[in-house]
């Protein structure tokens, strides 16, 4: 009896899938907090951010638990290394909508052209995007292994990578924008107003950024 | 009667008894797990099949542990006989215990032949025991994970093939498992034929038994597999396929494990009965039907009595288990355990069991196995014979001092 019940241990995916339920959460959470300061709603902004900030603690502790769980002993379908990096990126998702909503934390009231604002507020649209596509990739990652690799379902993967990268080129397009906005308004922006709108759209862009990372880590699960 | 007949009996039936609440258990645990069927239902397939089993298919390995291992002439006493086969079930079952209580996964024909090697070797020396035999058994256990293993991979690789990608899962399924069914009908077929209409011609067992009874199984699940809901997803489709096909297969798992095991408890006791009706045991000695009905009777007796809570247990921890995976580890280790018990091998059903789920993981279809098991088979293969030969030898020494 016991040959069985040590022989099947717990599969990754589930608890992957839940982390990456609540990197969602975490970005579509900024992005409210990103139309509260769009709008110049500060109270609500704070609020939200504080809860970016919590929903990534969340998301911190299944990372913690899903790290625990893959003993070094496990015969998996996919490498532990391949999980262990992928979790790590998906992580990066979340942590990347923290440090935004930090810095919308630390520089609450800024005077800043609407222009700018819409673009920085497009951005974290599209992330929010880039964060469901990660959840669809891993639940297909799921399907793909349930199906013994078939072709049909590495092939709907490829699609979700691709659009993932979609995504992360838009992004990647809205921040040249938005630094050169930055640039073209550099007499009406104090360097401190500067120094903030660049390094919020650094960090909404660093969200696709490891979206992006974390499909290449799941090209390479289906590779090996 | 002899008393001493009636103990081996008790003994035997005993040892019946916990293969059936233990190993019996665990033959179906992959269809409780995979929620096929619950455990009640389970507790009855089980306890039918693995008396059809044992009482049918159970012959050609109890002989061959019981002549194989020693050699008949080397034993002059009849009351050797007696006493050993006692010390065997005993050393057999009490290991049992102490390895169950530590986890080890240990195989009941691993256990009753190290205790029959044990008596031997105590009564007349390492000469006494057929080393060719023993190695030829050895072989077979390291061989029955692996050969679980390898046929394991195939059927997983077949059927993804054959279904998963196919254009059109849920409908090739419902053409493909009526065929691993019928597959496995084909060897259940033969088997008929051999052990219970004692036909030699293998060819014609195939051809006239094993084909007929598949390709008519073949038909009747054909016809009975419909779905009455509409399925969205082509993958939970397949797996309710395979969740119903999964009751048929773990029941040829009963069946299988019903045929190989038995001979572990009954093959003593056939011993014993030889030597109190005939006086000594020959070279050859048929085990009469009554034996292999102890013995189903006992491994039956006890799925129903404690089987249930093991399978229960069992069956919520093996939750990750998804049908078409449950199934084709029930197919790949019960063909694999039927055909070398066909061949007089003394099989493993533990160890192919395991074997079969790791070569499904090596074909990437488990997202996670422990492989720490591994290691506790092989620790249990260096074990288990030796210390349950011990066992043996220490009550078969009491029993010649007492006796």
């Amino acid at each position: 009896m016991q040959v069985w019940t040590k022989l099947f241990a717990k599969s990754p995916f589930k608890p992957l899938i839940k982390h990456a339920e609540v990197v969602i959460q975490t970005v579509e959470t900024l992005e409210k907090a990103l139309q509260a300061w769009h709008d110049g709603n500060t109270e609500e902004m704070e609020r939200l951010a504080i809860e970016v900030d919590r929903l990534e603690d969340v998301a911190d502790r299944i990372k913690e638990e899903i790290r625990d769980s893959l003993s070094s002993k496990l015969m998996m379908a996919v490498s532990r290394e391949d999980v262990l990096i992928y979790l790590h990126m998906q992580d990066k998702v979340a942590d990347s909508a923290e440090d935004t909503a930090k810095w919308l934390l630390v520089k609450k009231s800024v005077d800043v052209p609407a222009e700018i604002k819409d673009v920085i507020l497009q951005m974290g649209r599209e992330s929010i995007k880039a964060a469901k596509l990660v959840y669809e990739a891993i639940v297909q990652m799921d399907r793909v292994i349930e199906s013994g690799f078939s072709e049909k379902e590495i092939a709907r993967e490829y699609e979700l990578i691709h659009a993932i990268e979609d995504v992360e080129k838009v992004i990647d397009d809205l921040d040249t924008k938005l630094m050169r906005l930055v640039f073209e308004n550099s007499d009406r922006l104090d360097w401190g107003t500067g120094f903030c709108i660049l390094n919020i759209a650094r960090t909404v862009s660093n969200i696709s950024d490891k979206a992006k990372d974390a499909a290449e880590r799941i090209r390479l699960m289906m590779n090996k | 009667m002899d008393p001493w007949l009636l103990i081996t009996i008790l003994l035997g039936f005993a040892m019946a008894w916990a293969i059936g609440a233990n190993d019996a258990a665990n033959s179906m645990s992959t269809a409780v797990g995979a929620k096929a069927i619950t455990p009640k239902q389970a507790v009855v397939i089980a306890g039918v099949l693995e008396f059809t089993g044992a009482y049918f298919f159970g012959k050609s390995v109890t002989e061959t542990i019981r002549k194989g291992i020693l050699d008949p002439s080397g034993i002059t006493d009849p009351n050797v006989l007696i006493y050993g086969s006692i010390a065997a079930l005993l050393a057999a079952t009490i290991w049992l215990i102490i390895a169950t209580k530590f986890g080890l996964p240990v195989s009941t024909t691993h256990s009753i032949i190290g205790g029959i090697a044990g008596y031997g070797i105590v009564y007349a020396g390492m000469s006494i025991v057929n080393w060719g035999k023993m190695a030829q058994v050895v072989l077979s256990w390291i061989l029955s994970p692996i050969v679980g293993a390898i046929m394991a991979y195939i059927v997983f690789k077949a059927l993804t093939r054959s279904i998963f990608m196919s254009r059109n899962p849920v409908k090739s399924a419902r053409v493909w498992s009526p065929f691993w069914i019928g597959l496995a009908f084909v060897v259940i077929g033969t088997m008929f034929y051999i052990k219970v209409l004692h036909g030699k011609d293998l060819k014609a067992g195939v051809l006239f038994y094993g084909i007929p009874a598949g390709f008519f199984v073949f038909l009747i699940t054909y016809a009975l597999i419909r779905l009455r809901f509409p399925i969205n997803d082509p993958y939970i489709g397949v797996e309710s396929i395979f969740r119903r096909v999964q009751v048929v297969t773990s029941g040829y798992v009963a069946l299988a494990h019903g045929a190989n095991d038995v001979a572990n408890a009954i093959g003593p006791v056939a011993v014993v009965y030889a030597v109190a009706s005939m006086g000594m045991a020959g070279m050859k000695v048929p085990v009469p039907r009554w034996i292999l009905a102890l013995g189903g009777l006992g491994i039956a007796v006890g799925v129903a009595t404690y089987g249930y809570r093991v399978m229960e247990t069992v069956g919520k921890k093996i939750t990750e288990l998804t049908n078409t995976r449950g199934f084709t580890i029930d197919f790949s280790a019960a063909t694999v355990v039927l055909f070398a018990s066909w061949l007089g091998m003394p099989i493993s059903t533990t160890h192919t069991v395991v074997g079969a789920v790791v070569g499904i993981g090596l074909a990437r279809g488990i997202k996670a196995i422990n492989t720490s098991i591994l290691k506790d088979i092989v620790i249990s293969w260096f074990v288990t014979v030796p210390v349950a030969g011990l066992i043996s030898a220490v009550i078969f020494k009491v029993l010649m001092l007492v006796g």
